[in-house]
Order: C-alpha cells, then sequence, then structure tokens
C-alpha cells in the first residue's frame, strides 16, 4: 500500500482544501417558521483527506451535508468547492444516500445505474472503461448486468458507491451510508472505502453516528453538536494507515479517540 | 417465450376446472337437465364457430373490434400519460382539475351512446365517443399516481448529478412512474374491448357485438355464444400480450408480476 503511505505523509496533503464550510448556516421551514438547523459551521476538508462528520441526531448532519452538496441552500455563510462558491449541486461532488434501494433506479441493471452520472458527458467507451473500473473498484465486477432488487443490501451500496466513482469526483459526501447494514458488511465496506481513497485520491465527507466508524475512518473528525448544530471540536487522528479492523481498533490511541470523542459529544450518547 | 417456461406457466387445475364446467354443461345440456330452447351445448357454439368462419363474417368482425380497440385504447393512453404527466408534475393543475376528474370519471362511458349517435350517427366515430373517456381514466389516474409517487430520493439522485429539467423527466421521472404507468394501460386495454364490444351493440352496427346481437336477433344462440366466446378469447389474448410487451420493454417489470 505505498499509495497509503503517500498519502499518510502530511507534506502531500498541503495542495489546498478540496471543500470549504465558511460559517455555514442554513434555515429550514418548518410549521409555517424558519428553523435554524445548523449555525455557524467552519472546517476545511483536504484533498484525499478523510473527514468524518458525528454527533446525535438532530443535530443537523444530514442538512450539513446536503447544504454542502448544493441541495439545500444557505441562509448565510458560503461553501467552496475548489476555491469556487457554490450554488447548486456543484461539479467535482457527490453525495451517497443512505438509504440505498430509494437512491438506486430499480429498472436499470447495476452497470447502468453506475453509468448514470456519466452517460451523457462521455463516448461509450470512455464509459465502458470507467463503469468497469468504478465497479472493480467495489468488487463488484460479475454483477454488472443483474438488477438491484437482485442484491443485498450491502452491494446494493456498493452499487452507489460506484455510480458516484463513476464520476471522479473531487468529494465524496456520505451520509450515514453504513447505518443499514451488518456489523460484519459494514467492516469490510469501511475497508473497501479507505482503499478506494487511497487509490483515487477522492475527498471524503462521512456522516455518522457512530463513533467506532468515525475513528477508524477519519483523519479528522469533526464533531456537531446542539440544536441548532455547532461544530464543538474537530480532532485530529493519528492512527497509522493502512488501518486493520482488528489491530487499528485494538490500539491504545484508538481507545482514547474514542473516549474523548465520547466525551465531547456528552454523556449519555452511547 | 421459452417452450418449458409457457408449458410451467399455464395453470393446470385451472385448466381443468374450466374443461370440468364445459364438460358438465354439455352434459346438462344434452340429458335434458337444462333445458331452454335458446341455450346451446359447447359442441353447437363449436360448430357455431365453423359456420361463422365457413361464411368469412367473424374474420371481418374481429377485424373491426380490434381496430376500434386499437383506435380508442392508443388515443386514451397518449392522452391519459400526456395528461397524466402533466398534472403529475405540477400541483397548481392538479388543484384545478382533480375536482373536475372525480365529477367525470365515474360516469359510464355508455351513457354518452346517444349522444355520439345524434352527432355521428351510426359510425366508428360513435363508437369512440363511448370508448375513449372511460378507457382514459385508468391510465390517466395511475399515470398522476406514478409521477406523483416519484421518491424525493430520485430527485436528489438527479440533482447531485446535475441533471436539467428535461433529463430529470426522461430519465428518473418516466422510467420510475413505468410500472403504475403500464397497469394502467392494461387494465385500459381490457376496458377498451368491453366498451368496443358495447358500442358496436348500441351504436355502431359492425364488429363482434353487433355479431351478438345481430344473431340473438335472428334466434341463433349458438353463432352468438360463438361471438362471446370470441370476445373472450380476445380479452384474454390481449391482457397476455400487453404482460409481454411490458416484460419485453422493462425487464425489471417481472418483479412487480408477483400473483400474476
Amino acid at each position: 500500500m505505498s499509495s497509503a503511505e503517500k498519502r499518510s505523509d502530511p507534506s502531500e496533503k498541503a495542495a489546498g482544501p478540496a471543500f470549504e464550510c465558511r460559517s455555514v448556516t442554513v434555515e429550514l421551514l418548518h410549521k409555517f417558521s424558519r428553523k435554524r438547523i445548523i449555525e455557524d459551521i467552519s472546517f476545511l476538508v483536504r484533498s484525499g483527506e478523510f473527514l468524518t462528520i458525528v454527533g446525535p441526531s438532530g443535530t443537523g448532519k444530514t442538512t450539513l451535508l446536503r447544504a454542502m452538496g448544493g441541495l439545500t441552500p444557505t441562509a448565510s455563510g458560503s461553501v467552496l468547492v475548489q476555491g469556487k462558491q457554490l450554488d447548486g449541486p456543484p461539479d467535482d461532488v457527490v453525495i451517497v444516500f443512505q438509504d440505498y434501494s430509494n437512491a438506486l433506479l430499480q429498472w436499470r441493471t447495476v452497470a447502468a445505474n453506475v453509468a448514470f452520472g456519466i452517460e451523457r458527458a462521455l463516448d461509450r467507451r470512455e464509459i465502458e472503461k470507467r463503469v468497469h473500473g468504478a465497479l472493480a473498484l467495489v468488487g463488484l465486477e460479475n454483477n454488472a448486468e443483474d438488477y438491484p432488487w437482485q442484491l443485498s443490501g450491502g452491494m446494493q451500496q456498493r452499487v452507489q458507491i460506484a455510480r458516484a466513482l463513476a464520476l471522479r469526483p473531487a468529494v465524496m459526501l456520505m451520509d450515514e451510508p453504513f447505518a443499514a447494514l451488518d456489523a460484519m458488511t459494514k467492516a469490510s465496506m469501511q475497508d473497501e472505502l479507505l482503499r478506494v481513497r487511497d487509490r483515487t485520491g477522492t475527498s471524503f465527507v462521512f456522516i455518522t453516528h457512530d463513533i467506532e466508524e468515525a475513528v477508524y475512518l477519519g483523519d479528522r473528525i469533526a464533531v456537531l453538536k446542539g440544536s441548532p448544530g455547532r461544530i464543538e471540536q474537530i480532532f485530529e487522528i493519528g492512527l497509522p494507515a493502512p488501518r486493520d479492523q482488528l489491530s487499528t481498533r485494538q490500539l491504545p490511541k484508538f481507545l482514547e479517540y474514542r473516549y474523548a470523542v465520547h466525551q465531547a459529544i456528552g454523556r449519555g450518547y452511547a | 417465450m421459452h417452450k418449458n417456461s409457457f408449458i410451467a406457466r399455464i395453470n393446470w387445475p385451472g385448466t381443468a376446472v374450466f374443461v370440468f364446467v364445459g364438460l358438465a354443461w354439455e352434459a346438462a345440456v344434452r340429458s335434458g337437465l337444462l333445458e331452454y330452447e335458446y341455450l346451446p351445448a359447447p359442441s353447437a357454439i363449436g360448430l357455431g364457430f365453423g359456420e361463422l368462419a365457413s361464411q368469412g363474417i367473424l374474420a371481418p368482425d374481429i377485424a373491426h373490434t380490434l381496430i376500434s380497440v386499437a383506435i380508442g385504447w392508443t388515443v386514451a393512453i397518449v392522452l391519459g400519460i400526456s395528461l397524466g404527466f402533466l398534472l403529475g408534475l405540477s400541483p397548481t393543475a392538479r388543484r384545478y382539475s382533480l375536482a373536475s376528474i372525480e365529477v367525470l370519471r365515474p360516469m359510464p362511458g355508455v351513457a354518452f351512446a346517444p349522444v355520439g349517435l345524434l352527432l355521428f350517427g351510426f359510425s366508428l366515430k360513435t363508437e369512440m365517443v363511448v370508448t375513449i373517456l372511460p378507457v382514459l381514466w385508468p391510465v390517466l389516474v395511475n399515470t398522476i399516481g406514478g409521477v406523483t409517487g416519484v421518491h424525493q430520493r430520485l430527485y436528489d439522485v438527479g440533482r447531485t448529478f446535475r441533471l436539467g429539467r428535461k433529463d430529470t423527466i426522461l430519465r428518473i421521472i418516466l422510467p420510475a412512474a413505468m410500472p403504475p404507468i403500464v397497469v394502467g394501460a392494461r387494465i385500459s386495454l381490457g376496458l377498451a374491448l368491453v366498451l368496443a364490444v358495447v358500442a358496436e351493440m348500441v351504436g355502431n352496427p359492425d364488429g363482434l357485438g353487433y355479431g351478438i346481437v345481430r344473431e340473438q336477433q335472428a334466434l341463433r344462440p349458438d353463432l352468438m355464444f360463438a361471438y362471446i366466446v370470441t370476445v373472450g378469447f380476445i380479452g384474454i389474448a390481449l391482457n397476455a400480450g400487453m404482460l409481454a410487451l411490458a416484460e419485453a420493454l422493462f425487464p425489471s417489470f417481472r418483479q412487480l408480476r408477483g400473483g400474476q
């Protein structure tokens, strides 16, 4: 995993932020009044970085991600993608949703789902190449002609990830993508995602309410707290790469980070 | 269709009941258990088919009815799908027109037969007046339901992949709404046959519907039943054809078949 080592070298990250939130506030219409969901959110996402965002439910994690993806307008503040201010869904950013069965096009085969985001922009050979490459990255080369409803939940979520990867985005925004998966599938998907990041250099913003997942995956963790949600703290996670489900999770540092994030979120939240 | 799968798809117990009822009917008529002057045995109906076919009047009658079904159904689904999209996509259009639809929908199409007769006389146009309106509803209502029922997440997907309005309609909404639209079109097709036959009985003296009335008035119940059975078989064939077409066009439609 030479690319992983390269990536963990801090000097490689100095290429400038892939993504930036500057004092982002989002208000949504709620029963005839505007309700402030998130407030004054500022952070950077470095190029190739894996940023996880944790927080209890109701702190506006999904709202934040939708604002970053251009699906929800901000009330104030700005979101910048590679230095350009965002209005509407940006070119190089794609969202992976939690509810894969709703987010996949059930009438299309796996390959046609993966081609969805690129089929209008590229010629056929390039599309085939990218679809094949994206399916290989998530280990679904042999399911190209299946329909999503013939696959297990974990495989369906892989299809959605492959569909996002085929676009070769600079940033992938993931909204609790593994929340509906069983523990074993979840663990292998986590490792797969880290491998994808190492191979492609894509930046990830990954929302979860699972603290261990956040620590395991993250280069940094942003803790979202309160209502309206604010960034409570940002942790720099100095765990060695590549991460490993068994050994990484047993490192004293892993447990320390886990404890610290728990503390930051507050007691009563497991 | 693979031959084995065709044989596997035949409902043998159902077929057995059908054959048994036919045999019982035959036996009851022959033994005098059922004694009506104008109730023929199945064998007599079978001979009636032969008579109609040899006179060369069955085929043109079938052709006429099929053509009016085809015209009525095509007009209805084109209208129904386009109106359904308009209403499904525009809450304003829905607000203005749903009340009218709910008023018009329960109206029996046959009630318009006298109107058609006054306007167009005994003609195919009269047949269309009776056919099109009732046939429109299932496909219209199902299209509205299909379009409004597209999951919000699919719109999010369209937006995160930066689809324009046209692509969102063609590549997300249309295919996502297709299963209910196909179901509506299938119901409409069955209705189109019923209404075409009714229209031929009361309005346009042509086709299978008129054949039924004509043979009834000629006191030829065997021929009359032959016409009725023909209508039944056409109904079965149209339904099967529609299902096959839906499966050929949308391979994922198979998952909807379930209890078919």
